[in-house]
C-alpha cells in the first residue's frame, strides 16, 4: 500500500519514468546483431521456441494465428536489432506479449527464428531464363493475371502475388498451381448463394455475418445479400481456382514457379 | 495521470453517499447499477420495464461516448444518481453525464511499457462504496479514486506485475473492504484473493487459491508444482449477506495443456471457493474440473438464487462452467445438487453423484494434438449470464465447437508464459456457432434457443421489462423476448461487442448502456 502523497507532482508517476530511464539505459547497450548464432545456439533457440512462441507462430513459423515467421519481410523491423526489440517489448496493441528473458535467450530463440525465415526464401530459387518464360505463361496460357494482382496490375479474386517469391517455398507455390483445393486460405473460401427467385451466385466470401453476406463474383462484382433473402448458402471444399496439372505441361509450371519465386520485392 | 475536476461547471447533480446497505439492497432500486453483476447475487436483472417486449422495437440512440482505445473494450459501467463511471484500457476512466454522455472527469494511469497479459489490455469496470470508486490495474494494483473528481485517494500493490500478476476484473465492496483477485494464470502466478481497507488500502486478508505447504489441499499439487499453480481470480464475485460468505471462481492451473507435470486434482483451480468476507476463511469449495489439462477456467459469474429444490426451499449457487456443464450447488454447504451439459461436450461420461467429473480417456491433450468439445474457450466464458427471478430462467451466452489440444513441454521463467503447448482452432471451426440459452434454473433444462452466427464474447442482461439484451461478435446488439427467444430489435454497433449490458434510469428514462468497440452506446424509447 502506498497512499498517494501530492497526486499533482509525483503520484505514481515516478516509477514508470525510473523504469523507461532504465530501459533506456539498457537499450544503449544492447547489441546491434546476434552473438549467438551457433548451430549449439540455434537447438536451444528452438527449444525456447517450442516454449514461448509455437503457440501463435507454429513450429515452422508460417502456422496458427500470429504473423508468418517464414519470410524475411517484418512489418516491425528485419534487422537483429529490431526483432530483438519486438520480442522483448512486444507490440502495443497487438496479442504479441514481451518476454521477460535474459538477453542471452532472446537472441537464442531469434538465431532459430533466422533458420525459420530461409525456409521462406531460399526455397524458392529461379534462374532468368525460366523466369522470363514463366512471366510469358503467367500473361497468356495461364491466364493468371485474370483473377491475381501482381504489383499494379491485375484481378482481384484470387491473392495479390506481389512478393509472393519472399513468402512461399517453391514446393508449396507448385501445390497451389496443381492443387488449389488442398488449402484454401479463409480469406478466398467459396460460397454459393441462392436466392428465393432461383437466382444463383458463386464467389469468394468477402463478409458473412449474423444478418448479411457479401460475395465477390467471377466478374469482380461485389454482391450483398440480407440473409433472409436467400434459399440456400453453400460452402462447397473447392477452389474457384482451377488446377492447372493438365492445362499446364511440366515445364510450363516450372517455368511459372521461377517467375513467381524471382518476385521477392514489393515494387511498383 | 491527470483528473480533471469539471463538475462544477454542469448542471447539479445529487450525490448521495453509496453505503453497505445500499449495496444490499441494490436489486431494490434499479435507478442506479452499483456492482458488476447489479447485485450481490450476481443476476444481472434489472427491475426496470419501462422498456418492453411490446415497444423494444422502438429502442433508438440516446448518445454515444467514444473513447481513444485499440484495445478490447469490456466495461460494465457504474451508475450512481445520474452520474456513469466507465473503465477504458487499460486503466484510464471517466465520469460521464448518465444522460447525455457529457464528460465530467477523466483519469489516466500511466502503466509501465512493458506488462505482460494473456489476452490483451483489459479492464471490466470498477467497484464503489461511499464517494469512492475502486479499481485493479493491469500492474497489479487495487486503487481508489474520488468519485467527484477521479482524483487518485490510494493505491496499494496486490503483488509485482513483472512476475505476470495483473488485476483486470471489477472488484467487489463488502461492508468495509474491497475483494479482488489477481489474473496472470497463462504466467506460471499462484493465484490469491485479496480484501483491503476501503479506508486506507490496507490488506485485511488474503485468500491462496492454491494452498500452501500445511494447507488443505496442499497434497492436489505434486511436488513444487503449486508455486506456479495459477488458479487465477479474474471475473468478480458474489455474495450473500445473510451467510456472509463471498463465492469466487478460480481459473486454470498452470501449466494449462501439460498436466503430467502438476499430477494431483490442482486445488483450488477450476473451482468455487465460498470465504468468510470478514476473515478470507475458506468455508467450502468445489472444484468443476478436477486435474483440468484443457484450460477451463471457472471464471464464470456465480449467479445466487432461492429456489425449491427437490420440494425444500434451498440457497442455491448457479454456474454455467467454461468445461460445458450447468451446475446447481447448495450455496450454504456446497454440496453438489444438479448438472446437466448446456453445450455438446466430448470429455466427460456425466458427472458422479458428488459432481465431480466421470473423465472419458483418451481426452487428454496429445502431442500430435487431440479434438475434443467444447472448445479452447468453453461452452460459456466470462462474459454474464443473467438470471430472471420471475421466469426462473437461467440465460446463458453459449459457445459450440471443438478444439485441438496439444501437450509440450513448460518450464517456468518469472514473468513469463507457462502454458505448456498451445492449442488449434483453424481447420475445426466449420462447425462453430453460438447462442443465447435460457435454462431452468434449478433442473439446466433447455427452455429456449437463439442461435448465433458466431460462438459469443458478450455478456447477458435480464429486465423486468421480459427482455434479454445480446451482443455478437460482428457487432449486433440485440433484444430477445425473454419467454421465448424471439428476435425483437437489433442494432449494428460497428465494433465487436465483448461486454455485458447494463440498465438504468436518468433524467427519468430508462436507459441500455453496452460497450462496443471503441464506444459506449446508450439506448433508450423515443421520449414521449
Amino acid at each position: 500500500m502506498s497512499p498517494a502523497r501530492s497526486w499533482i507532482l509525483t503520484g505514481k508517476a515516478g516509477r514508470p519514468v525510473l523504469l523507461a530511464l532504465l530501459a533506456l539505459s539498457a537499450a544503449g547497450q544492447q547489441r546491434d546483431s546476434n552473438p549467438y548464432s551457433t548451430p549449439e545456439h540455434v537447438a536451444e533457440g528452438r527449444r525456447l521456441y517450442r516454449f514461448y512462441c509455437v503457440n501463435c507462430h507454429g513450429m515452422d513459423g508460417a502456422s496458427g494465428r500470429g504473423a508468418r515467421l517464414a519470410t524475411t519481410f517484418r512489418r516491425h523491423g528485419s534487422s537483429d536489432a529490431d526483432m530483438f526489440r519486438t520480442v522483448s517489448n512486444g507490440i502495443p496493441g497487438t496479442e504479441m506479449p514481451g518476454l521477460w528473458m535474459d538477453e542471452e535467450s532472446v537472441w537464442k530463440i531469434l538465431a532459430f527464428v533466422r533458420t525459420l525465415e530461409a525456409r521462406g526464401v531460399d526455397a524458392c530459387d529461379s534462374n532468368p531464363d525460366a523466369a522470363k518464360r514463366g512471366w510469358a505463361v503467367y500473361r497468356n496460357k495461364g491466364g493468371c493475371a485474370a483473377c491475381h494482382t501482381m504489383r499494379a496490375g491485375g484481378g482481384r479474386l484470387g491473392p495479390d502475388l506481389t512478393a509472393i517469391g519472399a513468402g512461399r517455398s517453391r514446393e508449396q507455390l507448385h501445390d497451389a498451381i496443381v492443387a488449389p483445393d488442398r488449402q484454401i486460405p479463409k480469406r478466398y473460401r467459396t460460397v454459393v448463394a441462392s436466392g428465393a427467385n432461383g437466382s444463383r451466385h458463386e464467389g469468394i466470401l468477402l463478409n458473412e455475418d449474423e444478418y448479411t453476406l457479401h460475395l465477390m463474383d467471377r466478374t469482380d462484382r461485389i454482391r450483398s445479400f440480407q440473409k433472409r433473402e436467400l434459399s440456400s448458402i453453400e460452402r462447397p471444399s473447392r477452389s474457384l481456382m482451377p488446377s492447372y496439372a493438365q492445362s499446364l505441361s511440366a515445364s510450363e509450371i516450372e517455368d511459372l514457379l521461377s517467375y513467381l519465386c524471382a518476385e521477392k520485392e514489393v515494387k511498383p | 495521470m491527470t483528473a480533471w475536476p469539471l463538475l462544477f461547471v454542469l448542471t447539479p447533480l445529487t450525490q448521495a453517499q453509496v453505503t453497505f446497505n445500499d449495496l444490499v439492497k441494490a436489486g431494490e432500486k434499479p435507478a442506479n447499477w452499483l456492482m458488476y453483476s447489479q447485485n450481490y447475487q450476481s443476476h444481472r436483472h434489472s427491475r426496470l420495464a419501462e422498456i418492453n417486449a411490446a415497444n423494444a422495437s422502438g429502442l433508438s440512440l440516446d448518445w454515444i461516448f467514444q473513447v481513444r482505445i485499440m484495445d478490447k473494450f469490456e466495461t460494465t459501467p457504474l451508475v450512481v444518481d445520474g452520474v456513469m463511471y466507465v473503465t477504458v484500457p487499460p486503466n484510464d476512466a471517466y465520469a460521464l453525464d448518465a444522460s447525455t454522455g457529457v464528460k465530467l472527469w477523466e483519469y489516466r494511469r500511466r502503466l509501465p511499457p512493458k506488462i505482460n497479459v494473456c489476452c490483451g489490455q483489459v479492464n471490466r469496470g470498477f467497484a464503489i462504496l461511499g464517494d469512492r470508486l475502486f479499481m485493479i490495474t493491469l500492474d497489479a494494483y487495487m486503487i481508489a479514486l474520488d468519485r467527484k473528481t477521479g482524483r487518485l485517494i490510494w493505491e496499494t500493490e496486490m503483488f509485482d506485475y513483472r512476475k505476470g500478476y495483473s488485476g483486470t476484473h471489477a472488484p467487489l465492496v463488502v461492508k468495509d473492504t474491497v475483494i479482488a483477485g489477481v489474473a496472470g494464470g497463462e504466467y506460471g502466478i499462484r493465484g490469491f484473493i485479496d480484501a483491503y481497507s476501503v479506508e486506507d488500502g490496507s490488506r485485511k486478508w488474503r485468500f491462496h487459491t492454491v494452498p500452501g505447504p500445511g494447507e488443505f489441499g496442499h497434497d492436489s499439487w505434486e511436488g513444487d508444482s503449486w508455486k506456479q499453480g495459477g488458479a487465477s481470480v479474474w471475473i468478480t464475485g458474489s455474495y450473500d449477506p445473510e451467510l456472509n460468505l463471498t463465492y469466487w471462481g478460480t481459473g486454470n492451473p498452470g501449466p494449462d495443456w501439460n498436466g503430467e507435470v502438476r499430477k494431483g486434482d490442482n486445488l483450488f483451480s477450476d473451482a468455487v471457493v465460498a470465504l468468510d468476507a470478514d476473515t478470507g476463511q475458506r468455508k467450502w469449495h468445489f472444484q468443476f474440473t478436477p486435474h483440468d489439462v484443457h484450460d477451463w477456467d471457472a471464471t464464470q459469474i456465480m449467479v445466487l438464487a432461492d429456489r425449491e429444490f427437490k420440494g425444500r426451499m434451498r440457497k442455491l449457487l448457479l454456474c454455467a462452467n467454461r468445461n460445458g456443464f450447468y451446475y446447481v450447488l447448495d450455496r450454504a454447504t456446497g454440496e453438489f445438487l444438479n448438472a446437466k451439459a448446456f453445450v455438446k461436450q466430448t470429455w466427460a461420461d456425466g458427472l458422479d453423484g458428488k459432481g465431480r467429473p466421470i473423465v472419458r480417456p483418451g481426452t487428454d491433450p496429445t502431442p500430435e494434438g487431440n479434438r475434443v468439445y467444447p472448445m479452447v474457450a468453453g461452452g460459456t466464458n466470462w462474459m454474464s449470464p443473467a438470471y430472471n427471478p420471475d421466469t426462473g430462467l437461467f440465460y446463458v451466452p453459449a459457445r459450440e465447437g471443438s478444439s485441438v489440444y496439444f501437450i509440450g513441454e513448460a518450464e517456468y521463467r518469472p514473468g513469463t508464459r507457462f502454458q505448456g503447448s498451445h492449442f488449434r482452432n483453424e481447420d475445426v471451426d466449420y462447425d462453430w456457432y453460438g447462442a443465447v440459452r435460457a435454462l431452468d434454473a434449478v433442473t439446466g433444462e433447455l427452455r429456449w434457443e437463439h442461435k448465433l452466427f458466431l460462438p459469443p464474447w458478450a455478456g447477458l442482461l435480464s429486465t423486468a421489462g421480459g427482455i434479454v439484451f445480446a451482443g455478437t461478435e460482428d457487432g449486433y446488439f440485440k433484444a430477445l423476448d425473454a419467454r421465448t427467444g424471439r428476435e425483437l430489435w437489433h442494432k449494428n454497433l460497428g465494433g465487436r461487442i465483448i461486454a455485458a449490458p447494463i440498465s438504468y434510469q436518468s433524467g427519468g428514462r430508462q436507459r441500455i448502456a453496452i460497450a462496443a468497440g471503441s464506444g459506449l452506446f446508450v439506448f433508450g424509447l423515443p421520449a414521449r
